[in-house]
């Protein structure tokens, strides 16, 4: 038997140096994945979490036109491609179900997120180079404010957050007015505007000083701060180096993507960086010289088209009316008209075309709009002037003022002309209360042949200023209320 | 000093007597050569009808003959010899050969099945003493269907075991859901536990090696396996030697697979005509004339032209050109044999199955040896090995991307490029790529290694006490080659990629065994035991930058810029420790039971809950032993059993309760630069998902087992569910990883075995069916939770209901013309032609308060039917298997119901919408791409996919043992094989494959499971096979 005890022994021993590897089996060092306990240690991990923050953004900027131009009067959906939702907000009876205003809430806190991680975290290292913890603030904060301005203009007042909450915290947070939110963006792009480098000391593609004083001014415009407003914009037109480009299409082409123009762009590079809104724009039989296919999801509008007056070089940047296949390269043109702002040559789905957040012919725009609102009509009239200007090469179609009774008609004119599918149309619209009655009617399809478009016709309320929140956020939360209407 | 001294004393004696009884062994083969010839018949005691294909081996030898289809039989024997006559079903007997040359045996039927020894978790029991729900299959022709996987054969064999082919392509594993699907995201599959290794896959064994399968069904029955076993659990017991002399089986078929196709496709001037009818209707909805012309004319927007070479093209039907008839074949050769120191058994498998699909295919080789040494009285250990090795070619789209192409385009250009919509019409047409194209100039393949090794040591320590203590390990490497040709896609890029993975796991249990009778009444087993394991895996993968190969003919990634944003190689791992018990007691074989224990620790868990406890407990009254059941001899067994157990699920990620920072990328500068983001919110209390569950059961024989009856009712509720909770989003994350919720399965399950005729012609059937109710019945605070896919099909989950079942709306008909929009209740934007839904709130508008559930992808039911002949030397099985009530969401019949650029089935188009004045069927909305936003979200597409299958035919004719024998073979037997030879479904099935979706099964909270778009078509297989022994 002596055998056997020692063998037991044996396996008594064996069992027993097992259980010692108990640690090492059930809590093994993850090899691959950093985690939140042992992110956020040195200059490097905010710099990279920074990085996070525009990745966010970089991802949901190629589908903002679903709820920033479509439900206005520049855009519509093609049958081509169905988006699910997108119907819904083309024929303004969008409902709290939508799919796009959930992604959109959804993508945009990530965002958030993001930001306040890096502003959370940002004493935790101690190895910054000069300058650059300012940096990782002003970028965190400018960031986090765009994501609430994009936020507040789509659902108006929303919950503010600004710290890492848990579940139970979120699920009882309600809704903050529309002041407060707009309260924290200024606070945040203020202090943004004091921290962050001038532009040409970060790369392109990150947030810089100009970029927070122009969106600041732009906010006050939402506003109607129009006395802040013009500080800002006068600070940025004297202390910054932006100008107008000379030609309008070379801001729609790689080459020259980054440009003088540019106070802030969300980045892209082709193939490996991509976006999708260049292929989403193109035909789906394609478009030569760009792409072989596209998956034409929505096309320009009549009611955009019909506006661009003769000699307008932003045309032919921003519509294509008639329409070359790669297959036949050598074919006559037909009429086939389709979004071309970024149509540049590029991989399917992957387009490495900038989509710029805010130009400088915006913050002019926004400019003259103060100025007109503060009774200097002259003033007005010259910014304005200088963004046409640039549009027909010449200043033969400069304004005279007299055009139209209100100088703010035409402003706005412009700006669709020149910021089309910039997603600045609808909020612009919304702004102006003028949503009301131009979305009443909208001509889409153009018949080339009987010179006919076919006119839809639409019933925008004033509820629909703002869309409705999303429903599945509400069924989590407390706090949450519905917006009216909805 | 003291220990190697006692080896040596210890060690001499015990070898002394193995060799003693080899020198025994070998004197009486000596002895058995100069015997004389013994003959005889062997009958069968009941109908007195004689025994083809009884064994006749001279015991303690391998020699042996069998009876030929008279019963009889001739051997060599001696007169010490004792011949041993064995059959299954009946009882051995036993007769000394002494001076007889005739002996003449009538051999007894097996009153019971009851000594049959059936395999649960961690050792084996009398079927008799089972107190759990456990169904067993032993592999007597499973090996000659023509199936590429060992599971496709258990289709319909099991009760509650639901075994589909959801995916038809050669290679693909089918889904096996044993007592219906209670996990959102922790997966459903059963635990595969093969000789003993948990955690193996089935698609690494072959058939042929299986001696048996056994499912544990009931959570008493896999609690052992604890937290693993909530899916079920499926143990595969692979052959093994047996001494004597080498015993080589050969089997081998091959045949022809042909695919079920739809054949109802339009060609030539009918497809014209509804090309025709779609514009119009199309050019109609948009407020255009659809009375001008459709071909040139400049009034009519191009978009909307329908051109001639429709109507003056090639009439191909695309279905015929990818699809068609392909080889199957499948070689074994096996050898098990042995001494009673070392039996081995040990195989090669060689398998090809072609696709039916065109450049599809599957080939498998795998070997297998199994060794097992008997040391001595106390010690005795063996090993396993099982390296396989298999390959397959995949389509690199589904199928419905081939078959739906138009019929005026040609499969090639005579100078052998592939021509597409837009050689014919021009630029405005869509610019797919051919189909033809897109199958050649695709290379994507998938090749794995596998190897499942096992090395063991087993010590009887004292009498009725053991030891088994093992060390396994399963390496596995998985690797996917894609590379596309520029001209086998329309983007006009060539593209490739390379994933690999490479895993171990590695496993060491220790179980310690105690069997005991006690004053001949009380028999108690008990088993203790630990186990440990561990898994790691890395995975890389790298991809081309679309468009950078050089050429097509290097397809590596060497001749290609690598993507870096595509590339990257991670690693990870996961460890369990396990303690687990179990008591098995029974009093005079009357009254039975059993309890076990078992706790896991899991490293995918949170600090907070890293340990789990899963007990059972089982009775069973075996009525039938009884005193007073002894006078009622039509039952022959009679017994009632009643069970509770609990099981766990942890098939979640590696590390997900950390809050985890994943890589992300931006483009500052126009470079490509890697930032970092946290990607999961983190849950420092995740846990097991639980299972627990009760089962009621009655076994009952009758008329000597003639009749033998098990019906089963259970019901099993999992707590806890590992599923991605949504949570308010501000927080900054749309879900979490929690435990959280409740799904519960209720059903019962019937088997019926009855042996109809006994004697010469010989009918066995067996009969089962089950029914599984699923319902969700918490979830977490909510109500329910929808999935919406991108055209409006909702999946919800809600309270009271079976998990994901489809949602939208119901269609009350078809709306007629402008009149009837405007009066009703719509979606907005309807036009004529577009569904009119039922206004389920009453509040005259069509909104998502109108949508209500429209049934499930889950069978409500399920049935087998085995049916086995034998007439002399002929065997003939018949398996069929049933399946009512499963929904099917149909998309891919938008693809051939009408489309411009697509083929058209004349089923889909002819009941539609038309115009005003082709108005269909009236509940056949007209249906295009540009209106599936209008009905997607709908019953449109829903089908039922209830079905009847033949699954299996199988003929085998056994050759007369003395023409065997001339060929110095032991038995040679020759079958044919047909699978899946008859198919029923409904009418309004469109689909191929009533079991078969390609959006996958359930898979986390945005789960799609019975979404089809282009499942494969099923293949009729038409074998020959042969099996011979020598």
């Amino acid at each position: 038997m002596d055998i056997r005890n020692n063998l037991i022994k044996c396996f008594a021993a064996l069992a027993l140096g097992l259980a010692g590897c108990e640690d090492k089996l059930l809590n093994p060092t993850p090899e691959s994945v950093l985690t939140a306990n042992n992110f956020y240690k040195t200059a490097n991990d905010i710099n990279q979490a920074v990085l996070g923050i525009y990745n966010n953004l970089q991802n949901r900027r190629a589908s903002d036109y679903l709820l920033m131009e479509v439900p206005g009067d520049n855009l519509y959906m093609s049958t081509n491609t169905t988006i699910a939702g997108s119907n819904d907000v083309d024929f303004l009876t969008l409902n709290s179900d939508n799919a796009l205003t959930a992604a959109f809430w959804n993508t945009t806190y990530n965002g958030i997120f993001r930001a306040n991680s890096v502003l959370l975290n940002i004493d935790n290292p101690v190895n910054y180079a000069a300058g650059a913890k300012d940096q990782y603030i002003g970028e965190a904060k400018f960031m986090r404010a765009l994501y609430y301005f994009d936020l507040v203009r789509i659902f108006g007042g929303v919950p503010k957050v600004t710290e890492k909450i848990s579940i139970s915290e979120a699920a009882a947070l309600p809704k903050s007015s529309e002041e407060e939110i707009y309260a924290q963006i200024i606070a945040d792009l203020t202090d943004a505007a004091a921290k962050l480098p001038l532009r040409n000391a970060i790369a392109t593609g990150r947030a810089s000083r100009g970029a927070a004083v122009g969106l600041l001014g732009k906010v006050y415009v939402y506003r109607k701060d129009y006395a802040n407003a013009k500080t800002q914009f006068e600070r940025l037109i004297k202390d910054f180096d932006y100008a107008l480009v000379n030609d309008f299409a070379s801001l729609w082409q790689l080459g020259t993507e980054d440009n003088s123009e540019i106070l802030f762009t969300v980045k892209y590079i082709d193939g490996t960086n991509g976006h999708s809104l260049s292929t989403n724009y193109a035909p789906n039989g394609g478009i030569v010289g760009v792409t072989d296919r596209g998956a034409e999801t929505s096309l320009p509008s009549w009611s955009l088209m019909k506006k661009y007056e003769e000699g307008d070089k932003r045309k032919a940047a921003t519509i294509q009316e008639w329409w070359v296949s790669p297959a036949q390269p050598n074919a006559p043109a037909i009429w086939y008209p389709y979004v071309s702002k970024y149509a540049v040559k590029h991989s399917y789905g992957a387009s490495g075309i900038d989509i710029p957040v805010l130009r400088f012919a915006d913050a002019v725009l926004l400019y003259a709009e103060t100025l007109n609102a503060l009774g200097d009509k002259p003033g007005a009239l010259t910014q304005l002037n200088r963004v046409r200007q640039r549009a027909f090469g010449n200043a033969t179609h400069n304004y005279k003022g007299t055009e139209a009774a209100d100088l703010m008609d035409l402003i706005l004119l412009e700006r669709q002309l020149e910021l089309a599918y910039e997603n600045e149309r609808w909020f612009d619209l919304v702004r102006t209360g003028k949503f009301l009655s131009v979305m009443k009617q909208e001509e889409r399809l153009y018949n080339y042949a009987s010179k006919t478009p076919v006119v839809v016709n639409l019933s925008p309320q004033p509820f629909m200023s703002v869309y409705p929140i999303p429903q599945a956020q509400i069924d989590l939360s407390s706090g949450l209320k519905q917006n009216n209407g909805y | 000093m003291n220990r190697l001294n006692f080896y040596k004393k210890w060690t001499l004696p015990q070898w002394r007597l193995p060799m003693l009884l080899l020198a025994m062994l070998l004197t009486f083969t000596g002895r058995a050569q100069d015997a004389g010839e013994v003959s005889g018949i062997v009958v069968d005691s009941v109908g007195n009808v004689s025994l083809p294909g009884v064994s006749v081996v001279i015991k303690g030898t391998s020699k042996g003959v069998s009876t030929d289809a008279d019963g009889k039989y001739r051997i060599q024997a001696g007169a010490g010899d004792v011949l041993t006559f064995s059959f299954i079903g009946y009882e051995k007997s036993e007769v000394p050969v002494g001076s007889k040359s005739v002996i003449n045996v009538t051999l007894r039927q097996n009153n019971t099945v009851l000594d049959e020894l059936v395999v649960v978790g961690y050792g084996a029991i009398k079927k008799s003493s089972v107190t759990a729900a456990v169904s067993k299959v032993e592999n007597t022709v499973l090996d000659q269907i023509p199936v590429g996987r060992p599971e496709s054969v258990l289709a319909g064999r099991l009760a509650g075991v639901n075994v589909s082919q959801t995916n038809t392509s050669p290679g693909s594993a089918p889904l096996i859901r044993i007592r219906g699907a209670s996990s959102i995201d922790a997966g459903n599959d059963p635990l595969v536990v093969i000789d003993g290794f948990p955690g193996g896959s089935l698609g690494s064994i072959s058939t042929n090696d299986i001696e048996s399968i056994e499912v544990l069904k009931d959570a008493s029955a896999a609690a052992i396996y604890g937290s693993r076993g909530a899916g079920g659990v499926i143990i595969v017991t692979t052959k093994k030697g047996k001494s004597g002399k080498a015993k080589f089986n050969f089997n081998a078929y091959a045949g022809v697979a042909s695919p079920k196709k739809h054949g109802d496709w339009l060609v030539g001037q009918e497809y014209y005509d509804y090309a025709v009818r779609y514009q119009n209707r199309e050019y109609a909805w948009i407020g255009g004339d659809p009375t001008l012309p459709v071909w040139n004319d400049p009034r009519r927007p191009n978009a909307y032209q329908v051109s001639d070479v429709l109507k003056n093209g090639n009439n191909v039907v695309w279905e015929d050109e990818v699809l068609g008839s392909a080889t199957v074949q499948n070689y074994n050769l096996s050898v098990g044999g042995g001494t009673d120191h070392v039996r081995y058994y040990v195989s090669g498998t060689l398998k090809d199955e072609q696709g039916t699909l065109k450049n599809t295919w599957y080939k498998n080789y795998g070997v297998r040896a199994n060794v097992d040494v008997t040391v001595n009285s106390v010690v005795s250990l063996g090993f396993m090995l099982n390296p396989s090795y298999s390959k397959r070619r995949f389509a690199s789209t589904d199928i419905n991307n081939y078959i739906k192409f138009p019929s005026f385009v040609a499969v090639q250009n005579p100078d052998g490029t592939y021509p597409n919509s837009r050689s014919y019409w021009g630029a405005v047409v869509s610019g797919q790529a051919n189909p033809m194209a897109t199958l050649e100039g695709s290379h994507y393949y998938g090749t794995t290694v596998n190897n499942l090794g096992e090395a063991f040591l087993n010590l009887n320590l004292a009498k009725g006490l053991s030891l088994r203590s093992s060390i396994s390990t399963n390496l596995a490497s998985n690797q996917t080659d894609r590379f596309q040709a520029s001209w086998a896609q329309s983007t006009n890029l060539n593209s490739g990629s390379l994933a690999q993975s490479n895993s171990y796991s590695i496993a060491n249990e220790n179980v310690l065994s105690y069997n005991k009778t006690f004053k001949e009444v009380h028999t108690l087993s008990a088993i203790a035991g630990a186990s440990y394991q561990k898994f790691n895996s890395n995975n890389s993968n790298m991809a081309a930058v679309n468009g950078s190969f050089n050429n097509d003919i290097v397809r590596t990634l060497n001749n290609a810029i690598i993507n870096p944003s595509a590339t990257n190689s991670t690693r990870s791992q996961w460890g369990l420790i396990s303690y687990f018990s179990r008591v098995n007691y029974g009093f005079k074989d009357k009254y039975l039971l059993s309890a076990s224990i078992r706790t896991d620790g899991s490293s995918r868990f949170g600090p907070e809950n890293k340990w789990g406890y899963f007990p059972s407990a089982s009775v069973a009254w075996r009525v039938s032993q009884e005193e007073f059941m002894k006078s009622l001899s039509a039952v022959s067994e009679l017994k009632l059993r009643a069970s509770y157990g609990a099981t766990g699920n942890f098939n979640i990620g590696d590390f997900e309760y950390l809050g985890q920072i994943g890589d992300v990328y931006y483009a500052p500068n126009n470079t490509l630069t890697k930032g970092q983001t946290q990607v999961s919110y983190g849950n420092n209390s995740l846990s097991w998902e639980k299972t627990s569950s009760y089962d009621v059961g009655l076994e009952l024989g009758l008329f000597r087992n003639r009749i033998s009856v098990v019906l089963d009712y259970y019901d099993k509720k999992t707590n806890g569910l590992l599923y991605n909770v949504s949570i308010p989003s501000i927080t900054g994350f749309t879900s979490s990883l929690s435990n959280v919720g409740t799904v519960r399965n209720k059903g019962f399950e019937v088997e019926l075995t009855t042996k109809n005729l006994v004697g010469a012609f010989k009918w066995e059937t067996s009969f089962n069916m089950a029914k599984n109710v699923n319902t969700v019945e918490d979830l977490g605070g909510v109500q329910e939770r929808i999935t919406t896919d991108t055209y409006g099909m909702g999946w919800i989950l809600r309270l009271g209901q079976p998990m994901f079942s489809y949602y939208g709306y119901k269609i009350a008909g078809v709306l007629q013309n402008q009149e009837e929009v405007n009066n009703s209740p719509v979606l907005s934007g309807s036009k004529p032609g577009n569904p009119r839904y039922q206004d389920v709130d009453g509040d005259g508008k069509i909104t998502s308060a109108d949508k209500v559930i429209l049934g499930n992808f889950q069978p409500k039911a399920y049935f087998g039917l085995i049916n086995n002949f034998a007439w002399k030397s002929f065997d003939l099985s018949i398996a069929m298997q049933a399946s009512v009530g499963a929904k099917i969401y149909n998309f891919e019949n938008e693809y051939y119901e009408g489309a411009l650029l697509g083929a058209m089935r004349r089923p889909l188009v002819e009941r539609q919408w038309w115009s005003q004045s082709e108005t269909g069927d009236g509940m056949t909305p007209g249906s295009s791409l540009s209106q599936l936003t209008y009905q997607s979200s709908s019953d449109a597409y829903i089908e039922d996919a209830s079905f009847l299958a033949v699954r299996n035919i199988n003929l085998g004719y056994t050759l007369p043992l003395d023409l065997v024998q001339k060929a110095h073979l032991s038995n040679f037997r020759i079958y044919a094989s047909l699978a899946n030879p008859f198919m029923f479904t409904k009418k309004e099935f469109h689909g191929y494959n009533p079991e078969g979706y390609t959006g996958g099964e359930i898979a986390g909270t945005g789960s799609k499971p019975g979404f089809n778009n282009g499942a494969a078509p099923i293949n009729r297989v038409y074998t020959l096979g042969i099996n011979f022994n020598f």
